[in-house]
Order: C-alpha cells, then structure tokens, then sequence
C-alpha cells in the first residue's frame, strides 16, 4: 500500500471502519513507514484531546422541564380511544339538559356511534388532541398572547391564507389565552386558546377543503369523538372548518357562542366563530 | 418494567443528542424544542418498533430525522440535503494535517463552535460521528444515505473544521490544495 493510499484510508481506519484485509495492508505499510506512522500519531492526538472530550450541548433546563412534562403525560394511563355516547359523561348530560330546558338553543347534533366514526375523522381528532395537549401544557409557545381576539384575527389573516374569523368573547368565565400556528397533520391551521371554567380549550380554524378531505357525511352537522379522554368536536361553517378539543363536552361551545343563543348562523353568524 | 416508564427514562438519557440534532436539523432552538416533542411523540406511539438488541439512541436520531422531513414537507422548506455548500469542498480526499491545531492548545468550546460553523450537511456527518459515536452503517441509516456519502461528507467536514481550527478561523480550504501533508 502507498503512503498516499494510507492517508487516504486514515479517517477510515480510525473510526474502525476498515475491512480486515485493509487494515492488515495499512498497519504492514505503518511497519515500514515512520512518516505515516508519525501521521496516524498526529491523528490519534487530535482525536484524543479535541474529538473525544466533544458531548452534546445540554438541552436548556427549560426544554427539559418541558419535555419531561410531555412525558410524564404520555406515561399517564390512557382512557377510552373510541367514541362514547354523550349520556355516559354526567358533564355532557348536564349540558344536553340544558340545552333540552332553555328551548330552541344552539343545536348540536353530535355523532357518537363507533361505526360512524371515520378513520379520518379520528386522525384529526387524534392530531388535534396532541397539539391541545402541547400548548394546554406550555410545551408550545404562543405566537400571539395578551390580546384581544380581533387583533388576534388580524394577525392570522395577516400569516394564514383563509379565513380565520375570531368569535368575540361572550362570558366572563372565558379568556382568551393565546394562539399560535400549528400543523394538524399536514396543514397549517390556526390554533386559539381559551380558558372555560378553569379548563383549557382549544380552537382549531382550518380551510375548509380539509373538511371536505376527511369525506364526512352531511349530517349531523356537529361530529364528536372522545379521543384520549377528550372531547373533540369538528365542524364546518361559513367558508372554514373547525375542531374544537377539551374536556368540557358541549361547555366548549362557549367559545364560539353563549349557552342561550339560538342556532340562527343567519341571523348571527358571527357568533359561531366564522362568518 | 413498565413500558411507559422505560421509554422516559430513555427519553431522558437522550435528551441532549436529541435536542443538539433538533438544532442542527433546524438551525433554530424553537423548532429544535417542537421537533424534539414531537420526536418524543412519534416514537412512544411507535415504542414495538424499538429492537431492544440495538441501538436505541439510533433509532430515536432516525425518528427525529424523518419527523424533520416531514415537517418540511408540510412547510415546503427545504431539507438540509438540498442545501450542499459550493466552493468549499478540498480537491481530494487526503486529511488536513492537524499537527498545527495540536500546537494551538485549542479550548473545546472552540472546537464545538468551529463544527457549528460547518455548513449544514457536513456539521449532520460530523456531529452525528464525532459528537454522538454513530458507526457509518448508523450514520448512513439515520440519514437515509449510501454510506459512501456518508464517508464523503464526514471526510469533507472534518476537513473543514480543522481549516476552521487553524490560524485563519474564516478561511476556507480552496480547490486543489491540501495543506500539511
């Protein structure tokens, strides 16, 4: 072997990456040849005090703390992934009664059955679940926070291309935390983050067209599936499509229109988070 | 043991080199966290994949990578792979002498900052080897390529950070010239 072919193969033949029969003819060759030798001395110095002394950078404390959350989140026990009918959770109950007692107030029919529940259905859901959960955590910084859900509006439309309409806010047990862009899948959408009765409740404002992807049936207009122990509610209004996620059930819906409004999107559209 | 509990502890012990891949992937510590989560993510829902006869920092540096292809095709950004330096490759494959880096006595920070200069496929090969211990088979698997790219772009990177490390920390080695030897 000659030396050029040595220095060539010196890399190689440090890292152990050489074929047995490469690394006999090299080594033969560094028998005779003081200058390789003293060439692979060199490299095995540099190794030693500049490459082997090299660790990963340590994560942030912060990144950490976040990451370790997300994990012992993951670690939790899951609850029921397939959809469950609306009278087995009392809080849902609770807010059928009283839609059922206040007459005429915002219909939602929400799909419960197993069967019914497409698969597509339920990778949004599912994908929709994961970011609530990031961002109800802290594990993903807002965009935008401290602002009103017009500014908010303005800002989207200002980074989105659709319409993303921002309900205004109806009840005072209802704050607006923040929002930012996030990816359902493989879509940008907007993503709002509210405060109900001291649960966090997410928004998400997709284009419609990815409604119209997830090849559901017209009716009913409202399809909820509990994934994960969440409820998530998908809907499509006024040029946009919609996925609100909580653990509130119907109690979410605030966030688009007060409990004693009609289901009259004509006469009031904007109280449905798009016009 | 239990499974959600072995897979944190395992998370935990690879944070680091997850984290530094997320940032040499995204050249931005925002994406590097989200990707870092999202790399978490993937691989709990995919934990039956894991071969526990092999190496579990591999296989967690091949989810993050391919969660980062992902992203940017949803984004249509562009992959480090379509973002080849010109005019910075040495004209062959002979080693830069590193006996005047030796005689420099050089602090390791200088070092680790010299390979964040390195321009974004060859600083992947570089950290990947260097830093993270990754064999060239691993390597290869990680990044999805032939190993002989792989060999290219360690040989070219490293190359580059000992010109880096020399005397002119801005100077580039120029086509044709081979220092040292």
């Amino acid at each position: 072997m000659a030396c050029k072919a040595v220095r060539t193969k010196l890399f190689e033949y440090l890292d152990g990456e050489l074929s047995e029969e490469q690394r006999s003819a090299l080594e033969e060759h560094l028998g005779a040849c003081a200058e390789c030798r003293h060439l692979v001395e060199l490299e095995k110095a540099f190794r030693e005090i500049y490459v082997l002394p090299l660790r990963p950078d340590q994560a942030p404390a912060a990144v950490r703390e976040r990451a370790a959350r997300l994990l012992a989140g993951l670690a939790a026990p899951p609850r029921s992934r397939w959809v469950r009918p609306l009278g087995r959770r009392s809080a849902m109950v609770t807010a059928a009664l009283a839609l059922v007692l206040v007459g005429g107030v915002w219909g939602l029919f929400l799909t419960w059955t197993r069967r019914e529940a497409s698969a597509s259905l339920l990778r949004l859901a599912d994908a929709s679940v994961e970011q609530h959960q990031k961002l109800s955590r802290g594990l993903l910084p807002f965009d935008i926070t401290r602002t009103s859900p017009k500014e908010a509006e303005q800002w989207f439309g200002n980074k989105l291309d659709f319409n993303v309409r921002l309900p205004e806010l109806k009840d005072e047990n209802l704050t607006f935390l923040g929002g930012r862009i996030a990816h359902l899948r493989d879509f940008e959408v907007a993503a709002l983050e509210y405060r109900v009765d001291q649960k966090n409740v997410t928004l998400f404002i997709m284009p419609a067209e990815q409604y119209q992807r997830l090849g559901l049936k017209a009716e009913p207009k409202f399809k909820m599936v509990n994934r994960q122990g969440y409820d998530v509610i998908v809907w499509r209004a006024h040029g946009a499509a919609y996925a609100l996620v909580s653990e509130i059930g119907g109690r979410s819906c605030m966030v688009c229109h007060a409990p004693e409004e009609k289901l009259d999107v004509t006469l009031k559209p904007e109280a449905h988070g798009a016009r | 043991m239990d499974e959600s509990v072995e897979f944190q502890q395992l998370a935990l012990k690879y944070m680091d080199s997850l984290y530094n891949y997320g940032r040499v992937l995204t050249r931005n510590e925002t994406d590097a966290e989200d990707l870092l989560q999202e790399t978490l993510l993937r691989a709990f829902r995919g934990l039956a994949s894991l071969d526990r006869n092999r190496n579990a920092k591999v296989w967690l540096l091949k989810i993050m990578k391919n969660a980062y292809i992902d992203r940017c095709r949803r984004k249509l950004s562009r992959p480090l792979e379509e973002e080849l330096p010109e005019g910075q490759e040495p004209a062959d494959h002979l080693p830069v002498n590193p006996e005047e880096i030796l005689l420099r006595r050089l602090a390791i920070e200088e070092v680790r900052s010299a390979i964040r200069r390195l321009p974004p496929v060859w600083r992947e090969a570089v950290e990947l080897r260097e830093i993270e211990g990754l064999s060239y088979a691993e390597l290869a698997h990680v990044i999805d390529k032939p190993i002989g790219t792989v060999m290219s772009r360690l040989h070219r990177g490293r190359n580059l950070l000992r010109s880096f490390l020399q005397d002119h920390p801005d100077h580039a080695i120029e086509p044709g010239k081979v220092r040292g030897l």
